[in-house]
Order: structure tokens, then sequence, then C-alpha cells
């Protein structure tokens, strides 16, 4: 070897050592993807998240792990990817949840922790209307008992949420406000599966929560749907009335949608979004919402980002209206 | 009863099936190996063993799944032992005698009663599990933020009991944990607390990181290779087994810790870890030489390790009997049935009864696999303490990096591990002791979220934590004990405190 | 008066419970009945503080002079300190395998005086284990250096 080729060789080393990992530019995936669940198991995140991953490992080839990163509403989590490096093996699974949480900083006069420009939107799964649900040692039997109970002891009666401006949190202020300045406790925990244990144990009475995390329990009768906020009944409960046809013009969907942190590249964008396609549309992943009781309202990658700036302005508005809390 | 008894054998009829028993024996294999490398979580385990189960049927998945999970709380405390780096986040109390057996040549002893310790509260749990299970989740339904938060008052005060250093020591040392733990984002509100816009601090600093650093690296820190004879750590072969001296002093602790274990273990939640620092406390406590705690006391390994695997066991009751994940693992579990057609919820046993009977049935088998399995590992495992220490402890500052950098995969992490063991290598040479440290920091999120949740619940009345029995009941033990400990200062009644100070001015004069 | 080791320590605590209270400025204290943010950081900086100052007062009868502590093994750990630092740095551009060597080796040779070859191969063999154990077995991602392994 002559010198010449030594320099060479050992300045295009060191070059590379320099540069990281970008000497080793290889196939996406080429090793494990993680996508970080910003709420702890038992709400739907984890319900929809879970068989999507797997579906998702045959079809990217490589494992697709789901890592929990709960807390402060699914903050945490958010901010865990929103600052995460973006070459596509760590994404997010959030929900509606994710749309307020500059507004909140806003609020607070606290500089933003993860704005919506942090993510790209690469598909929206489901977007369930909520149930109003009360544990099976409340004796209201219909909405109106509800409403006219709580209207006589105002901060009497505690609801659970998954956090403090979460996605099922929303939902019941958007109740408290339309049945005309209803008062009542709120207790925030991490997200929805601690949110209907403690509805369960009767620490708080009443929640809003979704379908599929919910059913397992209202079949077995220790839940109780009063009302629905979709805009038509849910198929898995025919009998639930929605909040429209009782006189309540209150509309809600808890959406659940995966996000990749901003500066992802757009190669590995449009690879995510068309194998999550795939992925939703499969056998299994329809399989298992049917199963759970959950429908399908997958949009893709362009009109999920569509449909989350209308959603910004709208969630916007709730988190103003809600104002500052504690 | 008569039903009980005949759905077991149901069960049994499942999990004695030739593949089933392969499928039980895979995951317990695979979670030893989880168990016994640091960083490497029971999580991660079943995140490789996930893509096989689709090609499993629902009750071949679950079987080994769980079988990685409680497999991965056997194998836990060998590095605790030997090295002094906690292999899970449940084995930190494990490092502090474990590891002190170990230097007195006891390591094999302390591994044997580990692995028999679970062994016995491995099964304990799943006789509690098969025989009440429904009425047993709805009891640990009922404990709600009050609960919580009275549980972890009585944490806080056993703190004291922890530590042999003096009160002061103690209780500072608990501060300054508590404060690393509330670090980051904050849960109730979002606000982002002393992060100074790290972004990796959001999500708060680690258990395993610290823990790490402070018991591991800090150990080595201290111990220059010169000081190490090498005979105190080399364990002769045939002194692998406990003695019945040993075995004795085990016995109490065991069952101790399989009960304790196993009611911290129902409670929704993620309160494993506590179970084995109150387990730890308890024997102090209880001990009629408290003074040998730290020092290499066998009750100090055979009650936390009992403890975290009994706990391990009871994080299943929610999940089978309500069918609500408690954890991230079951949440696993649930979705590995889901994946399957098969819904866990509160009905799964009168709709699956092959499933969950055959579950159930798979764990006592699973249980025995792991004794068979981790009893032979002991004499392997010890060798490694036939390394030169000059050879051992670069060894051990890989495993601390691996292991720490490994759970989250953060390189903030791996430098938070470093601080802490210069942290702890000072706080030595004052005479701190890093235990309480860490228990603050595993208490102080779940505490500050259950008080401000309780006070919400209350609108912000104190007295709702005496309006709850199990609340109340924590409450007065808590009380009780502070007076014990109030009646005994009043008296100059000398505790074990001035006894093992004076035991100590006596060995330095002679 | 001789300067004792828990003077030292106990002015460190109150030193460090008062920076705490310092950076809780922005955080709402909230009140006894609704706890805010800054309630619980606040409550324990000022315990650190108290303990700090009670260990300080108490230091004469309980602790030995500060010259009592024994520095002598900081010669082991301040280079073991600053290898292991050098590793973490290292640890993410030059991969799992380059560094792991690589600390190992200045450990044992710089630290522990062991023969290069000696300490070279034993820190091979032993990381090229862990690394099959982890990466190969496991698959859980280790760092890999610019040269792909």
């Amino acid at each position: 070897m002559d010198r010449r080729s030594f320099v060479i060789g050992t300045s295009t080393c060191a070059a590379a050592f320099a540069s990281g990992a970008a000497f080793a530019q290889e196939t996406y995936p080429s090793h494990p993807v993680t996508i970080v669940n910003a709420f702890p198991p038992g709400g739907v995140n984890d319900i929809v998240t879970r068989p999507l991953a797997s579906v998702l490992e045959g079809i990217l080839k490589q494992p697709v792990v789901i890592e929990t990163k709960a807390g402060a509403a699914g903050q945490v989590g958010a901010q865990v990817v929103a600052s995460a490096k973006p070459d596509g093996y760590t994404l997010l699974s959030h929900n509606t949840g994710i749309t307020g949480y500059a507004e909140v900083d806003k609020l607070f006069d606290r500089p933003a922790k993860a704005t919506r420009a942090d993510f790209i939107p690469l598909a929206r799964l489901i977007a369930d209307p909520c149930v109003v649900l009360v544990n099976d040692q409340q004796p209201y039997k219909t909405l109106k008992e509800f409403v006219d109970d709580v209207s006589k002891r105002p901060d009497a009666i505690i609801y659970s949420s998954g956090g403090l401006y979460g996605a099922t949190h929303f939902p019941m202020a958007l109740l408290e406000q339309a049945a005309g300045g209803l008062k009542m406790r709120h207790l925030p925990t991490n997200g929805g599966g601690p949110a209907i244990t403690a509805i369960l144990g009767n620490n708080a009475q009443v929640t809003a929560q979704s379908v599929s995390a919910s059913l397992p329990h209202i079949k077995a009768g220790k839940l109780r749907p009063l009302a629905s906020f979709g805009g038509e009944r849910s198929k898995a409960l025919p009998d639930v009335p929605t909040l429209k046809e009782l006189g309540y013009n209150v509309e809600y969907y808890l959406w659940v949608g995966i996000f990749a942190p901003k500066g992802t590249p757009t190669e590995i964008v449009t690879l995510l979004n068309s194998s999550i396609n795939k992925a939703v549309h499969s056998d299994t992943f329809r399989g298992v919402l049917a199963n759970v009781g959950q429908d399908l309202a997958y949009l893709d990658s362009a009109q999920f980002a569509k449909f989350w700036e209308e959603e910004g302005k709208r969630i916007d508005a709730v988190v103003k209206a809600i104002g500052k809390q504690s | 009863m008569e039903d009980t008894l005949h759905s077991l054998m149901l069960g049994f009829s499942v999990a004695l099936q030739p593949s089933n028993l392969w499928y039980a024996f895979l995951g317990c294999l695979v979670g030893t190996l989880v168990g016994v490398l640091p960083g490497i979580g029971p999580l991660s385990g079943i995140s490789i063993l996930l893509p096989i189960t689709f090609g499993l049927n629902a009750t071949q998945a679950v079987i080994m799944l769980a079988g990685i999970y409680y497999g991965s709380q056997y194998g836990g405390s060998t590095t605790s032992i030997l090295m002094r780096i906690p292999g899970e986040a449940s084995s930190v109390m494990t490092c502090i005698d474990g590891n002190a057996m170990a230097k007195k040549g006891r390591a094999g002893a302390a591994l044997c009663i580990a692995a028999v310790g679970s062994w016995i509260a491995g099964t304990f749990g799943i006789i509690v599990l098969t025989i009440v299970a429904p009425p047993l989740a709805t009891l640990a339904l009922r404990f709600g933020p009050p609960e919580y938060t009275a549980l972890l008052v009585l944490g806080l005060i056993f703190l004291a009991y922890m530590s042999s250093t003096s009160l002061v020591r103690t209780l500072l040392m608990a501060c300054l944990g508590l404060f690393f733990g509330m670090i980051g984002i904050d849960n109730m509100t979002g606000h982002f607390r002393y992060s100074f816009d790290l972004p990796e601090l959001g999500d708060g600093i680690g258990i395993v990181p610290v823990a790490v650093g402070l018991f591991g690296l800090g150990e080595i820190l201290a111990t220059p290779s010169k000081n190490v004879i090498g005979e105190v750590i080399r364990p002769k072969l045939r002194e692998l087994l406990p003695s019945r001296e040993e075995w004795r002093q085990s016995a109490w602790p065991i069952a101790r810790g399989s009960v304790l274990g196993f009611l911290i273990g129902i409670i929704p939640g993620s309160a494993h870890i506590i179970s084995s620092f109150l387990s730890y406390a308890l024997e102090k406590k209880v001990s009629k030489h408290p003074e040998e705690f730290g020092k290499g006391a066998v009750a100090g390994v055979a009650g936390p390790e009992s403890a975290n695997n009994a706990a391990s066991t009871g994080a299943f009751v929610p999940m089978l009997a309500l069918g609500l994940p408690t954890g991230p693992i079951t949440a696993v579990l649930i979705g590995a049935l889901m994946v399957h057609g098969v819904n866990a919820g509160p009905q799964l046993i009168t709709e699956h009864p092959d499933v969950f009977w055959g579950f159930v049935a798979s764990m006592y088998v699973g249980n025995l696999m792991l004794l068979a399995l981790n009893l032979p590992l002991v004499g392997i495992f010890v060798t490694v303490l036939r390394i030169p220490y000059a050879y051992l402890y670069p060894l051990i500052i890989m495993f601390c990096v691996i292991g720490v950098y490994e759970v989250s995969h953060s390189i903030v992490d791996v430098w938070i591990m470093l601080i802490m063991g210069m942290l702890g290598y000072a706080l030595r040479k004052f005479g701190f002791d890093p235990a309480p440290l860490v228990l603050g920091l595993v208490i102080a999120p779940v505490f500050e979220q259950s008080l401000r949740q309780s006070l919400i619940m209350s609108n912000g009345n104190y007295m709702i934590f005496t309006q709850r029995p199990i609340a109340v009941m924590l409450l007065i033990v808590s009380a009780g004990l502070l007076l014990m400990s109030a009646i005994s200062f009043a008296l100059k009644r000398k505790d074990w405190r001035a006894k093992l100070a004076e035991v100590e001015a006596g060995e330095g004069s002679s | 008066m001789i300067l004792r080791s828990d003077h030292v320590a106990g002015a460190a605590f109150a030193a460090f419970g008062l920076l705490i209270v310092a950076l809780s400025g922005d955080l709402p204290f909230g009140r006894l009945a609704m706890p805010g943010a800054g309630f619980l950081p606040n409550l324990v900086a000022g315990l650190m503080i108290l303990f700090g100052v009670l260990l300080v007062l108490r230091a004469s009868q309980e602790s030995a002079p500060l010259t009592d502590i024994d520095w002598n093994d900081l010669q082991h750990a301040a280079p073991v300190i600053s290898i292991t630092a050098a590793g973490i740095a290292l640890y993410t551009r030059a991969g799992f395998i380059i560094t792991m060597v690589a600390m190992m080796v200045a450990l044992l040779v710089l630290v522990e005086r062991r023969s290069i070859f000696r300490a070279g191969l034993y820190s091979l063999v032993v990381v090229l284990l862990a690394f099959g154990l982890f990466a190969k077995f496991l698959r859980s991602p280790l760092p890999l250096s610019p040269f792909g392994f």
C-alpha cells in the first residue's frame, strides 16, 4: 500500500467515524421499530396499537415493539417522540389529546413542549364516539336521571379521565357545558385504563371512554352506558342513545393515530404510510377490531393531516373553554 | 372447591400436553436469560418471541409469554448477588445482602435461596390465584388513590428501618431520592420540573441508572484491586448449597415475603418494586439480629426475592379475573390473546375455560421447571467470581453500561449512571447509605400523584384517609410504628441502632 | 473548632435544598388542600435544609474530623471514572464493540498494569460474547460503529 492511498484510507475512515451512522446506510427498516404508546395498558390506544404492531411486524419484516411512556395526559410520550431521532425507528401512538398541548401550554404561560408541528401524522386508525359510563353501584338508568342528580348535588360526583386536558377530559367537559354548567369533580389519571379501573373500584363514579375499552365491563354488568357522543348509535351498543338524540348538542370522537417525529425522511414516511394501510386492511387487524366492538375509521397520511388541521381548531377552542384548572 | 379442582384437572390436561410443555419451557428459558442479563427486561424478551406466537394457538402463546415474565423474576437476583448490579429493577434490594453474602463466600447459598424462595413464592401465588382470584380482584380494585397514599406513607416510615445509619442520614437520603423522583414532566399538570430543557429528562430519572450507579459502579470506585483479597470472594464448589442454619433463617422471610408480595402484586399499578423494599424493611424490623443486615443477612435475600416473585404472580389476578392489564407485561399477554380472537375480560373463565385453566396449570409446571433450570445454573454463575478482581471489575463496568443503555437506549441514562456512581462514592465517604435514596426515587412519583388524586377526590379534605377502611388500617400500622419508636426513645431504651453503634465501637477498639 | 465531615455533608445538603427552592420559582405551589406541581418539591427541599442543618449542629458529637476520611482509593476511582466517561462519550459514536474493548483494555492496562496482550484478548472475548448474547440472540439493538459492526 503506497502512502497516498493510506492517507486517503485513514481520512475516509475518520470522516466516516465523525459522521456516525450516516455511513451505514441500509434499507429501512434494518432493526426493530418502536411505537411509543403515550398511554398505559387498558385504554383504547393499547387495544388498537397492539394488533397493529403485530400485523406491521409481518409487513416490515422487523419486530415492532410497543413501549409505554405514560403520564401528564400523554404529554410524556408525545414529548419523548418529538425529541427522538427522526429515523423512522421511533413512532408514536397517540389520540385526540395530542392536538391541544400547545394551547394548554399557552394557557399556563409556559414554553410549548410538543406542538402539532412536531409530528408528521401517518395514519388515523379509529374515531370512536365515547360513551358516558357509570359503575354498577350508581342508581342511574338514563342520562336524564344522572344529569338531574348532578345538578342537585354539585361537586359531589367524581368523574375520572385519562388526564387533565386529555382526550377523555374533553368529552366530560363538553357534556358539563352542554347540560348547562354541571359541576363535577375531576379525577385525572394517566390514561383510559387507570380511568376505567378508578370507576370500577368506585373511586370515581362516571367516565367517558371508548367502546372497545369498556365493552367487556359493560357485558359483565360492571359498567352501564348512559349515552354516546357519536353522530349515530354505535353498532356494538345499539341500545345506547346518542347525546344529540337526548337534546344535547355535543359530538365528540376519540381518535387514535400514529405519528412520526418531524424530520423523518419522506421515503420512510411513504413506506410507513403504505405499510400501515396494508396492515389496517388485513383480516387479522379487522378481526381483532370487530371482536372488541371497534369500527375502523382509517385515514391515510394526507387525509389525516387535513383532518388534524380542522380538528386542531376545534380542540383549541375546547381547551380555551375549559380554561385554567388547578 | 370441587369445581376448582375439577377445572384445575382440565387445566393440567391442557398444560401437560407435550407441545404446551415445550412452549412453557421455551418461555422459562428465555425468561431466565432475560432476567440474568441486566438491562434486558421481560418486555424485550417477550418482543423477541412475540412473532413466533402468531403460529400458535391462544393457550400456547399465553403460556410461553407468561413463562418469560415470571421466569425473568427468577434470574433477576443473579447479577445482584454476583456483581451488585440489579438484573431487574425489582432485585435492587438483593444487591445489598446478596452481594455481601457473596463476599463472605456464600454466593452459591444466596443464589440457591433466591431460587427456592422464588419457587415457593411463585407456587404460593398460583395456589391463591387458583382458589380466590375473582373476589381478590374485586378487593384489589378498592385500592384507590387514598389507599395508595397510605401504603406509601407506611413505606416511608419503614424507611427508617432500612438503613443502619442514623435517622437524620436516612431521611436525608430519602429526601434526595424523593427529589430525584420528581424530576421530569409533572404527571398531573404537565409542568416541566428541574429538567433544564433536556428532553431526555421529561420522562423522569429511571430507577435502573440510579441503582446501577449507586450500587454497582459506586462499589467499584471505592474498591481498588489492591484491597481485595482473592480468597474472600472465591467460593468452593462444594460449599454451593445453603447450610441447615441458612435454610432455617430463610424459612420465615420466604413465607412473609410471599404473602406480602402477593398482596402488593394484585394492586393495580406498578407497586412491584415497592414489594421488595417493604419486604426488606419488614425483615429487618422483625429480625432478632438487625445488625447483620447489609453484611450478608440471609433474610435480606430470601424476603425480597420471594416478594418480587409473588408480586409478579399477583399481577395476573386483575388480568385474569377482570381483564384489566395492570402493567405492560399483562398488556402484552392480553394483546396476544386478542390477536388470537380471545377477549380477555371478566368472562374469560366462562367463555374460554381451557385457556384460563391451561394457563394457570402451566404456571405450576413452569415454576417447577424454573427451579430445575436455576439450581444447576448456580454452579456455573458462581464461577464468574473465580475471575480475579482486577479482571472482574472492568467486566462489571461493561455490564453497567450495557445494562443501563439497553433499558431505553438512551445515552443520557448512561451518563446519569456515571454521575450516580460518583455520587455513591462520595456518599460512602461521608457515611451515607444509598438504599433509602433508591426507595425515595421509587416512591416519589406514585406518592405525589396518589396524594393529589386523593385530595381531588375529597375536595381538599384530608379526612378522606380516615374514611376508608384499608387506608385507615395502613395508617394505624404506620402510627403504631411511629409510636413504638417514640416510646423507646422516651424511655431511653437502647434500640438496635445504639446496640449496633456499641458493637462497632467495640470492634474498633479491639 | 475542628471541621468535621458532617459539617461539610450537612452544609452541602442544605445548599442543595436552597438550590431546589431557587429552581422552583415558576412552579405553582398550590394549597395544602390542593397541592400544585411545586408543592412537594419545595416540601422536600425544606426538609433537606432542615436535616442538613441538623447534621451540622450535631456534627461535633457524631462525626469524625474531615481529615479522617481516607481518600487513598481516589487514585483508583479517578482514572476509572475518566476512562468510563470516555467510554460513554464514544459509546454511540464508535459502537459497542470498539468502545467496550477499548474501555476494558484501558482499565486493565492503565489502571491495573496488566499486559496489553492478555488484556486485549480477555476484553475481546467477553465483549464479543456479550454482543452475541444481546445483539444477535436477543436482537436488542446495540450501537454499531460506522463500519457496520
